[in-house]
């Protein structure tokens, strides 16, 4: 493929409109897509960071004996296990419970379990339903991942109609181009050339503008995926602390300004001799 | 003698206008590879219309074309090209590309074919040696006069060698010198390399001059067409003085592009 297009180029003024829009479309994908994989890495992170914590609770205190033996006849599957304390249980319920008799009357046992497989916590879990409530963090945790989900669900569609409007876009340079230069098309025609060389001139002109676009969009994504990523780690905890960017979303945001040039030029070619096709 | 296979042949053509009105009726021509035929006709009579009907830039209402002794009428816009490269036309109005230099439009051709550009630095200088444009290569076509703007014209039809070359009043705008030089440019390209030759004319001067066979069109009907005298009907009618062997040299350049048959 050339670099210049021999015969016609489209004028200044339409170029600069064209990378400009092309270069927001680039930079919405780009944000899009960046969004979409930090959620992605959020989720995936707090399921394996969760997914082997259980917490063990009794408002019987007669049964607390019994689960601690469960606990300790089955230590070699447990990976940490941490009774909270008396003291620490009034901490927490105070906010709710006023202090004194009262409040240690009705005070739960809990134990928050670490197991070291899935299996093991299985093979407790059943020793323990007779005499506590056994509740795995993994369902605790799943309306929020469940929303992560959505959200990852909502950025692909938003990319989807950001690669939507890409399509539109080059569809409109390739049919404004041709109108603006009907004369050089039919000369072109005339002197015998075939409507892949004309469409190949057309892949040139959209090859330049979204190479350049999508340079701009990128870099002009880059330090708001940043401004994102330090927002969602201010929360600290949940799902919004978890998110980041791996190696390979980096890659795959490295290669998505690539993919949407290779896109716009197969569309320019099918427009364009779509066009020709019809002229 | 050998007998040539027609290199254009029209069966019962008829074609219009996009708004409807007829052009040509029931046309018939057989012309044989290796002719000139003058064609001529009062201004409207469709000369331009069978030119672009023969270089498939219009399509018949009805009839046959066939070129090469190929049917075109149900060829896809692929064959048509390819078809296309085997020929050359040169428009009235120049149709050259006013932001291009000439030394551009007459490569124009040659790069849609692919040529190496090396080649065609080498091949585009010669032609427009000889159309006597040389030193206005850089220019713009705009900056020339109507006759040079014609002779860049008929310089990008004649440097892809055509097998068919249609011209449509190529010396319309140009003074009795240069009318004679491209006229020899035409007899010898047709001696040289065969290329048939239809040049629409007003000019009965050229027709008197020259005597090629005559294709006239009256009432949308082809009414008249002179019969091709036997043999070497450039030589044996050529009135003019002897044509100096402008292609001698650019035939070796022409290997590559191969269009003759």
């Amino acid at each position: 493929m050339t670099k210049k297009p021999i015969v016609f180029s489209i004028i200044q003024e339409q170029s600069t409109f064209m990378t400009a829009i092309m270069s927001v479309l680039a930079f919405l994908s780009v944000l899009t897509l960046g969004i979409a994989l930090m959620i992605g890495t959020g989720a995936i992170r707090m399921n394996t960071s969760w997914d082997l914590y259980a917490t063990i609770q009794t408002t019987d205190a007669n049964d607390a004996p019994k689960i601690r033996e469960v606990l300790s006849k089955n230590k070699n599957l447990i990976a940490e296990n941490n009774e909270i304390s008396n003291s620490q249980m009034t901490d927490l319920m105070s906010p709710w419970i006023s202090g004194g008799a009262a409040l240690q009357k009705y005070l739960p046992k809990v134990w928050e379990v670490k197991f070291k497989s899935a299996t093991d916590m299985k093979t407790v879990q059943q020793e323990i339903t007779p005499y506590a409530k056994f509740m795995t963090h993994k369902n605790a945790l799943a309306t929020p991942i469940r929303a992560g989900w959505y959200l990852i669900a909502i950025s692909t569609l938003i990319l989807a109609i950001v690669l939507g409007s890409i399509t539109v876009c080059v569809s409109y340079i390739a049919h404004n181009t041709a109108i603006l230069h009907k004369r050089e098309l039919e000369i072109l025609n005339q002197v015998g050339a075939s409507d892949a060389f004309v469409a190949n001139q057309m892949q040139v002109i959209v090859a330049n503008i979204c190479t350049r676009a999508t340079i701009i969009g990128f870099i002009f994504a880059i330090p708001f995926l940043f401004l994102i990523l330090s927002a969602a780690h201010s929360a600290r905890i949940g799902l919004m602390a978890m998110m980041d960017l791996n190696w390979i979303g980096w890659i795959l945001l490295v290669l998505l300004p690539v993919a949407i040039t290779i896109f716009a030029t197969h569309i320019a070619k099918h427009t364009t001799k779509n066009i020709l096709k019809h002229s | 003698m050998e007998e040539k296979v027609s290199s254009i042949s029209l069966t019962n053509v008829a074609a219009s206008y996009d708004n409807g009105a007829d052009v040509l009726t029931d046309v018939s021509l057989n012309i044989t590879g290796g002719a000139i035929y003058f064609l001529t006709g009062a201004s409207g009579a469709g000369k331009t219309t069978l030119l672009r009907l023969i270089y498939q830039l219009h399509k018949p209402k009805s009839g046959q074309i066939k070129l090469f002794g190929k049917l075109t009428n149900d060829m896809s816009r692929d064959e048509i090209t390819e078809i296309r490269k085997k020929m050359a036309i040169v428009f009235q109005e120049y149709s050259l590309l006013s932001h291009m230099s000439v030394f551009d439009n007459v490569a124009l051709p040659l790069r849609v074919r692919n040529m190496p550009e090396n080649k065609i630095r080498a091949l585009v200088p010669k032609i427009l040696d000889w159309v006597g444009l040389g030193k206005y290569a850089n220019e713009k076509p705009l900056a020339l006069s109507g006759g040079q703007q014609q002779r860049v014209s008929v310089a990008r039809a004649i440097i892809v060698q055509p097998s068919i070359l249609l011209a449509d009043e190529p010396t319309g705008n140009l003074d009795d010198e240069n009318a004679s030089r491209l006229m020899d440019l035409f007899i010898q390209m047709n001696k040289m390399f065969g290329t048939t030759i239809i040049l629409a004319t007003h000019s009965n001067r050229l027709i008197d001059t020259y005597k090629f066979p005559v294709i006239h069109i009256e009432n949308h009907h082809v009414k008249f067409v002179t019969k091709v005298a036997s043999g070497d009907t450039t030589k044996k009618l050529w009135k003019g003085p002897a044509p100096k062997n402008y292609f001698n040299e650019l035939s070796k350049q022409f290997d590559d592009i191969g269009n003759i048959q």
